[in-house]
């Protein structure tokens, strides 16, 4: 009995020094870094492969990246809605619940936000926005409640219905775009310019940087305080990361399903509200179609924590930007540019998965060390 | 721990089939199994008894496969061996049949049976060939089933009786069984061992493993018993007595500590009356339940787990609809109430399974304890929480409770399995400040955070709490309750006090065998 009380005293005290040599392992978190670069890497073997130089282009890219001002500019114009969409996986990942449907959301608050312009043409800018802004976070977050509520009600799949839920927003906006927000020309699946006053103001003049980029700085920012200042975000993290402890500390898991998705769906309709209005002024059929399944891959780049999917953003903008005018200006294919976002996003899950190994090899280790103290 | 002289002369007259030596497996904060030496004689029934957490499965996952001993050997046949998966065990004619079953439910009988024997993967399946030779297998041993009938539609019995034939199916001739009654009618239990008695005269061996005493006393040729992964009793069935296993299974003469015995006639806390609960399977699980506890009283129920305590305990704290009956906390109602408003109430619930229902153990020490205050207005400040007094609480029930942790930011996970304890015990003494619920509150604990608990338990019952204590292990309830009660089928057979009470009877009526039963019977 004493024999054994020493051991787990002794074990205790082992527990705290590595506790405090936890430390050492600083440079884990900088393993997102250098996934990054070895993502860079490995689309950089595929263009030798292709007959390029990774170095030439590499700094091709970069110097058009931040070639003027309003390169500079157009990439966090780019990142403002994979901002948005990143925002919105990653809040739903922190309930352990998985939004693929981001883009179907963006879709569905794109709809509302270009219909309320075209119709509130004759309104005051401010007013216009304000109305923009708030449809677009409607449309996207009842469309994603809509998950959540299936989810608590039949215990539906969320992936499957989210990523269903997105083909079905796509035929919505498709009907609309053939019929009622049909441009006036009535010649394609487009709508009209909408009126000056539903523009978003540029932020930096003659670029195209507007201010949706604030405003999706301050939906991040809004995102990090729901999550880690309130009490709904403590409830969502706890459902996250045990529901079944949630549930024994009196948290209605399902209600958190749905409040979830429709937070969640409320950040990737914003995005659709920064690009109709901010961007592209009008709404195009079947436009920015892979800016869900950037926002995911952003999202996981970004440990689902707000900072770093802004930073992630940030990295994609800046892909894109320097990519299409490398793309533009050499006979590089285009695809390029997404195989290294693909590679990019791969060597980071990779990273994750690495770094967990590497935990429980360390925690074995200590484990080892205990037992040949015991003996 | 010497060999019984006799087991010495059973080993010489008959071929050893399977010795462990010195096997050893440590898990992290305890030693599951301590440097065990045990031998399997062909033709015999051998029983592993002892409490749960004695280390009794994962002794026998290690010869399964299911587990790689951190020391120590195994031989077959006189042959060493490396048991790396269940694969190699079913090579050595090992077959093991789990307390949770591990059939698919949604195929037949005869598609679980040959799951995994298949090695060609495009030859054509001859499944008629296969329900044959299942079909003979069930008629040499008494075990028939369809073989095209769908698992999910048989009962438990028979699904058991398939993962007998899965085994069999596989030339088991060593079947190791997990607790096999403990999901068996008595019906059932009995067909069950008149299989073993049948298996045993073919000269296979069967390794029983169960904390019931009535079973091993009726089946085991040989009970061992393990106590805190030693063995501590080797002993023929002819030569064990039921009072003998119990004390070495408990393993020490229970001291009883001097309380202010007489209980004053303090108000009853918690009231239950003709409680009546469905259990998953849609049958009584607490079955017309009355008790109380009063103030400043541990009340103790003991029995076999499945008994209904989980569901019991699962109503008390909210997530269990109750169908019947009542439960009062000092004379307000407070039966299916949602979780909330009970732990509001001041009930605080210690859970069986501190990972699963207890903590969260991503997050940090101060947010743990703060878990169950996630709605307290204390705490919040137009919904936005407030640090400081998350962090003064944490401080707080650190030091009063001596959480030992490098900062409150630390991650539960970091911290060992008693200190792990500690945080849940802190916040549910905490905030049970009228009742406290424990449902197993050292399972899986070393003997200092064992003690720790026990310790806390006592003080909060000093100072005017009332606590439900629900545990298996016997010795915990003997040592702490003031009244005891045995629940057998969703009912507590006997309440009794705490010093009338004696091991042996409460081993019988944990088996179900009450005072008049035991005497009519014999």
């Amino acid at each position: 009995m004493e024999k054994i009380n020493n051991l787990i005293n002794k074990t205790d005290s082992r527990i705290k020094q590595s506790l405090i040599s936890q430390d050492d392992d600083v440079w884990l978190n900088f393993l997102p870094v250098f996934s990054v670069l070895l993502g860079l890497l490995m689309s950089g073997l595929m263009m030798l492969f292709l007959g390029y130089n990774p170095l030439i282009v590499y700094s091709n890219m970069l110097n058009y990246a931040f070639r003027d001002i309003y390169n500079i500019a157009d990439i966090f114009a780019k990142a403002t809605p994979l901002i948005l969409t990143g925002l919105a996986f990653g809040f739903a990942f922190r309930a352990s619940l998985f939004n693929i449907g981001a883009q179907g959301q963006f879709y569905m608050g794109a709809v509302m936000a270009v219909a309320c312009a075209l119709k509130l043409g004759s309104f005051p800018s401010y007013l216009t926005l304000m109305i923009c802004f708030i449809m677009s976070l409607t449309g996207g977050s009842l469309w994603a409640a809509f998950i959540g509520y299936v989810k608590a009600r039949f215990n539906a799949n969320e992936f499957l219905v989210s990523m269903m839920l997105t083909y079905v927003a796509i035929a919505i906006m498709n009907f609309l775009l053939g019929g009622l927000l049909k441009e006036a020309k009535g010649e394609y699946p487009q709508t009209d310019v909408i009126p000056r006053s539903g523009w978003l103001p540029s932020l930096i003049p003659h670029t195209r940087l507007h201010w949706g980029f604030v405003v999706a700085l301050l939906i991040a920012l809004l995102a990090y305080i729901i999550l880690w200042r309130t009490s709904l975000g403590y409830k969502i993290r706890m459902v996250g990361y045990n529901r079944d402890a949630a549930r024994y500390a009196g948290i209605n898991v399902e209600k958190i399903f749905v409040i979830v998705f429709f937070i969640s769906g409320a950040f990737a309709g914003i995005a659709g509200f920064t690009e109709v209005n901010g961007m592209q002024h009008m709404l195009i059929e079947g436009f920015n179609p892979m800016i869900g399944a950037e926002g995911i891959g952003i999202a996981i780049l970004g440990n689902a924590h707000p900072l770093g999917i802004v930073l992630s953003a940030l990295l994609f903008g800046a892909l894109k930007v320097g990519g299409n005018l490398v793309v533009q200006t050499s006979r590089i294919p285009a695809s390029i540019i997404g195989i290294t976002e693909g590679f990019v996003i791969l060597s980071v899950i990779l990273s994750y998965f690495i770094r967990d190994k590497l935990i429980v090899l360390r925690n074995k280790k200590k484990l080892i060390v205990q037992e040949e103290h015991r003996l | 721990m010497t060999l019984h002289p006799i087991l010495n002369t059973i080993m010489n007259n008959k071929a050893d089939s399977i010795v462990l030596k010195n096997i050893t497996k440590y898990f992290p904060g305890t030693i599951a199994n301590d440097h065990i030496d045990l031998t399997l004689v062909s033709g015999e029934v051998l029983a592993l008894f002892g409490e749960n957490g004695a280390g009794k499965t994962t002794l026998m996952s290690i010869l399964y496969g299911l587990y790689q001993p951190d020391e120590g050997e195994i031989f077959i046949k006189g042959e060493r061996v490396k048991i790396r998966s269940p694969h190699d065990a079913m090579e050595y004619g090992i077959g093991m049949i789990h307390q949770h079953f591990t059939l698919v439910p949604v195929h037949t009988v005869v598609e679980n049976i040959i799951l995994g024997t298949e090695k060609a993967y495009l030859k054509h399946l001859d499944i008629k060939k296969k329900v044959k030779k299942i079909k003979e297998i069930g008629k040499r041993y008494g075990l028939e089933v369809d073989p095209y009938t769908i698992i999910q539609q048989l009962p438990v019995g028979i699904q058991q009786r398939v993962e007998i034939l899965k085994a069999l199916y596989r030339n088991a001739q060593i079947l190791i069984m997990d607790e096999p009654t403990s999901v068996l009618t008595p019906q059932e239990t009995e067909k069950l061992f008149n299989f073993i008695h049948d298996f045993k005269a073919k000269g296979h061996s069967v390794i029983f493993i169960s904390h019931k005493l009535n079973e091993v006393m009726e089946i085991a040729d040989r009970i061992v018993v393990l106590r805190d992964g030693k063995i501590v009793s080797n002993v023929l069935r002819q030569e064990a007595s039921e009072g003998q296993l119990t004390h070495m299974m408990i393993g020490r003469d229970l001291v009883i500590p001097k309380t202010n015995s007489s209980i004053h006639p303090k108000s009853e806390m918690l009231k239950i009356k003709n409680l009546t609960i469905m259990g998953d399977k849609q049958n009584k699980a607490i079955d017309d339940l009355s008790f109380t506890v009063r103030e400043g009283e541990i009340f103790g129920v003991t029995g076999v787990s499945g008994n209904g305590q989980e569901e019991l305990a699962q109503a008390l704290c909210g997530l269990r609809k109750v169908k019947n009956g009542q439960i009062a906390l000092s004379d307000k109602d407070i039966t299916n109430k949602d979780v909330l408003s009970i732990i509001h109430q001041g009930i605080g619930y210690i859970p069986a399974d501190r990972h699963k229902e207890g903590l969260v153990l991503d997050m940090s020490i101060e947010e743990n304890l703060f878990l169950k205050n996630h709605s307290n207005p204390m705490f919040l400040h137009y919904g936005f929480l407030n640090q400081n007094k998350i962090q003064e609480n944490a401080r707080n029930l650190m030091r009063d409770f001596e959480i030992k942790a490098a900062s409150s930011k630390s991650r539960v996970m970091t911290l060992s399995g008693g200190n792990q304890q500690k945080v849940a015990v802190a916040r549910e003494v905490n905030i049970g400040t009228k009742l406290l619920v424990a449902v197993q509150p050292t399972r899986g604990l070393d003997l200092g955070a064992v003690d720790y608990v026990h310790k806390t338990l006592l003080k909060e019952k000093k100072e005017g709490k009332a606590i439900l204590l629900i545990s298996t292990e016997l010795s915990e309830i003997m040592t702490l309750s003031d009244r005891i009660g045995v629940m057998y089928r969703g009912r507590l057979l006997k309440i009794i006090q705490r010093k009338d009470a004696k091991v042996d009877e409460i081993g019988l009526l944990m088996a179900g065998i009450t005072e008049g039963k035991r005497n009519g019977k014999n």
